[in-house]
């Protein structure tokens, strides 16, 4: 099964709704994938604008 | 704090994604410096680690099936950074490129490009075969651009 990401955030999501910004507009038509342990510390977090830890896709459509 | 660098860890092909979450398992569970991973697709058989240094890497893919080595050297933010903003579907297609439709219903047909929509990755063409020239609008990523050779022969 296809996993789903969240329009808004990019995040990662099993449900039907983002826990993260509450968005129902998911979608299974994403690519790239990054998985950040310590937005801290991690330049592609601060790049990506991503301050939780957390499964995302790169592009979502 | 030190800096954090990129490196390349070299896994099978299609595998990607496997690797990496079983990297960010691992760097969870034994506190490897570990900050992200990344797998920009495009990249067949890598995936990308940022971390402190090259031997935390080393260490967190022992063990690891399918993540094969860790490739010699740092990669600096600048030359990754391009995979964390994808392009869009459309770059390089412009309005009268010739285009071979590669899915969908016209899948095969040759098209010529109308209209070039950035914003929703969406062109619209018109059917090279067709009788009466209607414009369809298709996703970017389900043409190729022909080259001027292929549409001389
Ligand atoms: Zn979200």
């Amino acid at each position: 099964m296809t996993e789903q990401a969240c329009r808004e955030c990019h995040r990662i999501v099993e449900g039907l709704v983002c826990p993260i910004c509450g968005s129902s507009s998911l979608s299974k038509d994403w690519t790239g994938y990054v998985v950040i342990i310590d937005p801290k510390e991690s330049e592609v977090a601060r790049k990506l604008g991503i301050t939780l830890p957390g499964r995302y896709a790169l592009k979502v459509r | 704090m030190a800096e954090t660098s990129i490196f390349v860890v070299k896994t099978t092909a299609n595998q990607e994604r496997s690797v990496a979450n079983l990297i960010a398992q691992l760097a969870r569970k034994e506190k490897y410096d570990i900050t992200a991973l990344l797998v920009p697709d495009v990249l067949k058989g890598y995936v990308l680690v940022e971390a402190k240094a090259p031997e935390i890497v080393e260490e967190a893919i022992q063990g690891v099936p399918h993540a094969r080595s860790v490739i010699r050297g740092a990669s600096s933010f600048g030359e990754v950074e391009h995979f964390l903003t994808p392009k869009p579907a459309v770059v390089g297609i412009n309005e009268g490129s010739i285009v071979e439709l590669i899915s969908g219903p016209f899948k095969g047909e040759m098209a010529r490009v109308k209209r070039v929509d950035i914003g929703k990755e969406e062109i619209t063409v018109e059917l090279f075969e067709a009788m009466v020239p209607i414009p369809i609008t298709v996703r970017g990523d389900h043409v190729r651009v022909l080259s001027k050779d292929e549409i001389q022969r």
